[in-house]
């Protein structure tokens, strides 16, 4: 397989070094710039080349962003569903102005061809580790939407991937630099002296699904959609990709989703890490306060700093810093590129960089969501090893560190 | 709780997809409510064995195997065992008996792979994996070359997980089919990096140089060619 990195023979120095000119071929000398390239669009011979597994509402809006990035050569789409399958193959065929983009009902299949340099994953929560590591297997990059793992023992697994593969993975949470720039430069700009703890609001975690059964649509296939998971029957609410963690979507359900403590804590928390400058670490103690009917959670971090969640009287990422002490200003880090954080993984892959939510810091963030979903579980405060990445003294807490796989599905 | 516990317990005996899940959380409860009270939860295992062993709905099975995922001791694992060769229940009988500590659990998972359909075996074999079980090491190269693709693939990958000295001579010693040669390169990698992790340079480099002596695919040659580079 021909990596980016080796596309350095493009089309026209072929024409050049052969000396195979248009007019030597006989051919018309009036090519268009799009098959050669200029300088806002790469010839397609240099194009980045990618397909998109999982195409609902969070893989529609990635695949638009890439598919319309010149630097992308958008080629393949999976998808469980044949309805959107069929919608995103017509929409990536109208872009290019042919029928040459494959669907795929099979993600395997997709990563299988070698002509593919790059994936974008936005499945449901409990696919995203085994198609990650997957894909680093087959030698793609990957951009995966957040959270990025369902367990414990994924995130360690998809970082150990794609550092073994010498894959460039980022996370999918474009909020973490671009919704929260305003305490991020509080914090780093040293207005608020060392930071003592952040908070951030969060709401429920997810549930266990018991829907009734439901004919499936003959163009859905089930097994595929279920893959990892339990098995359980269709259910049309089961499945669905809407935003709410409430009910009536994947995202409600614990063996899909941890609901709004990993959905909506994969933004917030990794904005809060970022910005109290946390986000390479893990906590080491999760300690659960009840107060009458309201539970809240602190995250303590090996060098003193302390992240909660919902403790009570505080507000959404409400700093405690110490105003008057001195703390160094530092350059808060951006992304690669222009264009937000797709045009960052973009750039990488070029330059073969580590993205802005590279998936250790990505994977660092979801673990927090994570411990606290455990600690809320087990009714009890949890001490975390982050090198065995297993909890002290805990055995029975050890146990939610990860979940069997349903036949035949490996991480 | 007793008397919610007890509803809860006899709703089980005919509990079934659409059901209101609410009609079986008193178990979730008493999980957390018997943390500290070894006797409590000696009875809540007990109850919850036999109704693993009665005649209920799949739907009851799976509620009843996730409870002992999480409490499920040495005495679960014979209530167990015979489901881990039925197609509809063996991923519960999984989910609980990958986490349960000790070597019955892990004996349980093991005599399992001389049993069974062959796509059951695959999650068995994952399960041994995932465990890091290193009692599994001489069954899974057994496997190595079943005539069965995925188990063989299953299988490499689960040595993979294990990461062991062992593991790794295992794989790069294995004559792989073509069908299962991605899989035995993937672990052999994987296996070199735990390695490296321990602190086993050594035997991570004697991994990648014999991968890179086996014509692997261009991915597993670049991926052994940055191991050696990184040690």
């Amino acid at each position: 397989m021909q990596s980016i990195t080796e596309k350095k023979a493009t089309r026209r120095d072929f024409l050049k070094a052969t000396g195979l000119t248009t007019a030597a071929l006989g051919f018309p000398t009036i090519i268009p710039s799009s098959a050669l390239g200029n300088a806002e669009t790469p010839a397609p011979s240099n194009r980045i080349v990618m397909g998109g597994i999982g195409l609902g509402n969070m893989g529609s809006g990635d695949m638009g962003n890439f598919l319309n990035n010149p630097l992308v050569q958008y080629v393949a789409v999976c998808d469980v569903r044949g309805n959107v399958r069929d919608e995103r193959k017509k929409q990536v065929d109208g872009k290019h102005g042919n029928t040459d983009c494959k669907a795929y009902v099979d993600f395997r299949e997709l990563l299988a061809r070698e002509d593919i340099d790059a994936v974008h994953i936005a499945t449901p929560d409990h696919w995203h580790a085994i198609q990650m590591i997957e894909a680093c297997r087959a030698g793609k990059d990957v951009f995966c939407q957040k959270p990025e793992t369902r367990t414990l023992r994924e995130g360690a697994l998809v970082v150990e991937a794609a550092r073994r593969y010498g894959r460039v993975v980022s996370g999918g949470s474009q909020r973490v630099l671009e919704d929260y720039r305003g305490i991020v430069q509080k914090c780093w700009g040293g207005e608020l002296g060392p930071i003592k703890a952040i908070n951030v609001e969060m709401g429920t975690i997810s549930k266990p699904c018991n829907l009734p059964e439901e004919k499936c649509p003959d163009n859905m296939d089930w097994e595929m959609w279920l893959g990892p998971a339990p098995w359980a029957p269709y259910n049309h609410s089961r499945c669905d990709g809407n935003f709410s963690c409430e009910g009536g979507s994947w995202r409600s359900y614990s063996d899909y989703s941890g609901g709004n403590m990993t959905d909506w804590g994969a933004h917030h928390i990794g904005g809060a890490t970022f910005a109290v400058d946390v986000r390479e670490l893990q906590p080491t103690d999760v300690i659960l306060t009840v107060e009458g009917d309201k539970r809240w959670l602190s995250f303590k971090y090996p060098n003193g700093v302390e992240l909660t969640l919902n403790k009570p009287g505080k507000g959404q990422h409400q700093v405690d810093g110490t105003p008057g002490e001195k703390r160094a200003a530092k350059k808060v880090p951006e992304y690669a590129a222009k264009g937000g954080i797709g045009a960052d993984f973009l750039e990488c892959i070029k330059t073969r960089g580590k993205p802005f939510r590279d998936i250790e810091l990505a994977v660092n963030t979801v673990t927090v969501c994570h411990l606290g979903i455990i600690a809320y579980t087990l009714g009890r405060s949890l001490k975390w090893d982050a090198a065995k990445q297993l909890f002290v003294g805990d055995e029975e807490a050890n146990r939610f560190i990860d979940r069997a796989r349903r036949e035949p599905w490996q991480l | 709780m007793s008397e919610q516990l007890d509803k809860a317990f006899d709703a089980l005996k005919t509990y079934d997809w659409g059901m209101e899940p609410n009609l079986v959380k008193p178990i979730e409860d008493a999980i957390v409510a018997t943390h500290t009270d070894a006797a409590a939860r000696k009875e809540l295992e007990t109850r919850l064995i036999a109704a693993l062993k009665a005649e209920s709905p799949r739907a009851a099975k799976d509620v009843v195997c996730r409870a002992l995922k999480t409490i499920g001791t040495v005495a679960a694992v014979p209530a167990l065992e015979p489901l881990l060769g039925d197609e509809k229940l063996s991923h519960m009988a999984r989910y609980a008996l990958e986490r349960i500590p000790g070597p019955e659990a892990a004996k349980a998972l093991t005599d399992a792979l001389s049993k069974g359909t062959p796509k059951v075996k695959i999650g068995v074999i994952g399960s041994l994996g995932a465990r890091g079980e290193a009692s599994s090491l001489v069954p899974l190269t057994g496997l190595l070359g079943d005539s069965d693709a995925g188990v063989a693939a299953a299988a490499a990958t689960a040595l993979g997980d294990l990461g062991s000295i062992e593991a790794a001579k295992a794989l790069v010693m294995s004559k792989p089919v073509p069908a299962t040669k991605a899989a035995v390169g993937a672990a052999s990698l994987l296996c070199a990096q735990r390695l490296v992790k321990a602190g086993n340079k050594p035997a991570a480099k004697i991994t990648y140089e014999k991968l890179l002596a086996s014509t692997p695919s261009k991915v597993v040659k670049e991926a052994a060619t940055l191991g050696l580079k990184s040690l």
